[in-house]
This record gives C-alpha cells, sequence and structure tokens, in this order.
C-alpha cells in the first residue's frame, strides 16, 4: 500500500454522514433539478478534485455536495412527492436504459410542480455538456516551477565570443 | 418450297420496352428521393444527438453527488486496510506499514503526498471474489 503510518487519512467521524440511499433510476430522474440546485457546490468540489487531485482534500466540499443533496431531495418529498414517484417510475418502468424519452408527459407534470413550488426550471438538455464560468473564492494552487537542481552543469556565461563555426553548416534542402 | 402464296412476313419491328420515366424525371425522382432521405436523416441525427447529451448531461449533473460519497467509502477503507495490515504483521520485526521494511515506495516524496493506491493493492485483504467483481465489473453489468 502507498499509505503509510504518516499519510494523514481523515478520521472515522469526519466520513460519517447522511448518505443519500436512492437507486439510480430516481436519481437520474432528478439529475437536471439537482445539477442545477447544487450547481455552486458541485463546482466547488469538483474543482477542488481536480486541482488538488487528492480526495482527502475535498471532505469539507464532499460534504456541502451531498448535504444539498440531501436538502434538495427532503425538499422534494416534501412539496412534489407523488409526481415525482411518478415521474420516477415512469422513466423506471418504460424502458431497458432508463430513457427520458417516452416520460415527456410525467416529467412535463413534474416540472410543473418544482416550477410552482421550489421556483427551478429545468435547465435546456445540454446544459451540463456545456462549459459554464464558475466564480469561486478559493485560492488559485500554487504553480509548481521548473526543477533546479543544485549540481546541474553551469552553462556558458553571457558575453562569451561565439565565432562563426569554422567550416560552415551543412544544408542540403532536406537534410 | 415455298408455301402458295409465300412465306408469312417476318415480323423484324423493333419493339422497345414501355418507357414510364423520361430521363429526367428519372434523374429528378432520384435527386428528389435522395434529398428527403438526407432531410430524415439529418433530423434523426439531430434527434439522436440530442437524447445522447441528454443522457450525458443527466448522468455529469449526477457525478460530483456520486462522487462525494465514493470518495467518503474509499478513504474509509483506506483506513481500515492500513489497520489491517499492521494487525496482519504485527509480528515481523522492522515492518512499517505502507512500507517495505521501511523502504517507500516513492521516494523523495512529501511523507504526505497521496498516492492512489493499485487496485490490486486496495483489494489486498479481501478475497479474489471480490476484487474480480469490481475488475470484471462491465462483463457482468
Amino acid at each position: 500500500m502507498t499509505i503509510t503510518d504518516e499519510t494523514i487519512l481523515p478520521t472515522e467521524e469526519e466520513l460519517t454522514v447522511q448518505e443519500i440511499n436512492l437507486t439510480g433510476s430516481v436519481l437520474k430522474t432528478a439529475a437536471f433539478h439537482l445539477g442545477k440546485a447544487c450547481e455552486y457546490e458541485n463546482n466547488e468540489f469538483i474543482l477542488c478534485r481536480e486541482e488538488t487531485q487528492d480526495p482527502r482534500q475535498c471532505i469539507k466540499e464532499g460534504r456541502a455536495v451531498t448535504s444539498c443533496s440531501l436538502n434538495f431531495f427532503q425538499q422534494i418529498k416534501k412539496t412534489c412527492a407523488s409526481e415525482f414517484t411518478q415521474h420516477a417510475n415512469c422513466i423506471d418502468k418504460s424502458s431497458s436504459d432508463q430513457k427520458f424519452e417516452p416520460c415527456r408527459k410525467t416529467q412535463a407534470v413534474f416540472d410543473k410542480c418544482v416550477k410552482d413550488n421550489l421556483g427551478l426550471d429545468r435547465p435546456p438538455y445540454d446544459y451540463f455538456n456545456k462549459i459554464h464560468v464558475h466564480k469561486t473564492a478559493r485560492p488559485k494552487p500554487p504553480v509548481e516551477g521548473p526543477a533546479v537542481y543544485p549540481d546541474a552543469t553551469p552553462g556558458l556565461p553571457d558575453d562569451v565570443e561565439k565565432p562563426p563555426s569554422k567550416y560552415g553548416n551543412r544544408y542540403l534542402f532536406f537534410w | 418450297m415455298p408455301p402458295p402464296g409465300g412465306y408469312r412476313p417476318i415480323s423484324f419491328k423493333r419493339v422497345p420496352p414501355v418507357s414510364y420515366f423520361s430521363g429526367a424525371a428519372m434523374i429528378g425522382g432520384y435527386i428528389g428521393m435522395i434529398a428527403g432521405a438526407a432531410y430524415l436523416y439529418v433530423q434523426n441525427c439531430k434527434a439522436v444527438t440530442k437524447r445522447e447529451l441528454e443522457t450525458k448531461g443527466a448522468s455529469l449533473a449526477l457525478y460530483p453527488m456520486l462522487l462525494a460519497e465514493r470518495d467518503r467509502a474509499f478513504l474509509k477503507q483506506l483506513r481500515i486496510n492500513r489497520e489491517e495490515e499492521r494487525e496482519l504483521m504485527k509480528n515481523v520485526p522492522d515492518w512499517k506499514v505502507g512500507t517495505w521494511y521501511g523502504e517507500p515506495i516513492y521516494l523523495g516524496a512529501d511523507k504526505n503526498t497521496y498516492f492512489k493506491p493499485d487496485i490490486a493493492e486496495f483489494y489486498a485483504h479481501s478475497s479474489y471474489e471480490e476484487l474480480k467483481k469490481r475488475v470484471d465489473f462491465r462483463f457482468w453489468c
């Protein structure tokens, strides 16, 4: 293992939060609204992950993502439970790979309910495929400069004499 | 000898096949059909692209949530693995966890640097069946 005693791992308490115990079709049903509702948290988390390439440093952001998602699902359950269940049921059972296509009618009902209760519009179908600018307060990670080796061969001094080469250069049109 | 009254006249009149369409109509029809088919093809392509983008978008929207959950489970398991290795190697003198008798995998790196463990290492303390389930995931799913 690459994990030694010196490697600091987060404690069990830091890693234990209430998880979202939902199945794939339900998550897929809520995906668009969830992505829109938790856009800031998601972007922060993914930015952290991409910048640090280290899951240990993004525990806080990850917790924010999960709590936001949990909050979203709780709100859905409070306001649009029947519409949501109907749509999820349709997505789950209408096709073998949970297509959105056969469920536009239940989707419209669900969208309207979410719009009325949570004021959340369904983003366009390619919203999450496009690049969006994310404004963050997160400091930029330091850029690692070029490596400096103390025993590297010193270069020529700047004022060294550079006479023209004695025999010219070899130049053929392709060689 | 020819029969009386002579032979019947030889039928040599050309019988051309019935032409249903003129050349211009056939070329025009061809172009028209191709154009119609191309239109339908493009419409279909657009619909398919839209469908794929929507599916991909849904999975991209869920990705952070699933990744956050996975990260936590992963880090918990790393701690469990470390304790398991300590327990397993407690009778070996000079054994240091995560190293080969004190020799780390990456020399010169900061002690706290995170290196993602190899999948076989991650599953080292579980059964081979569990590793196989994870590695061959794409075959049975």
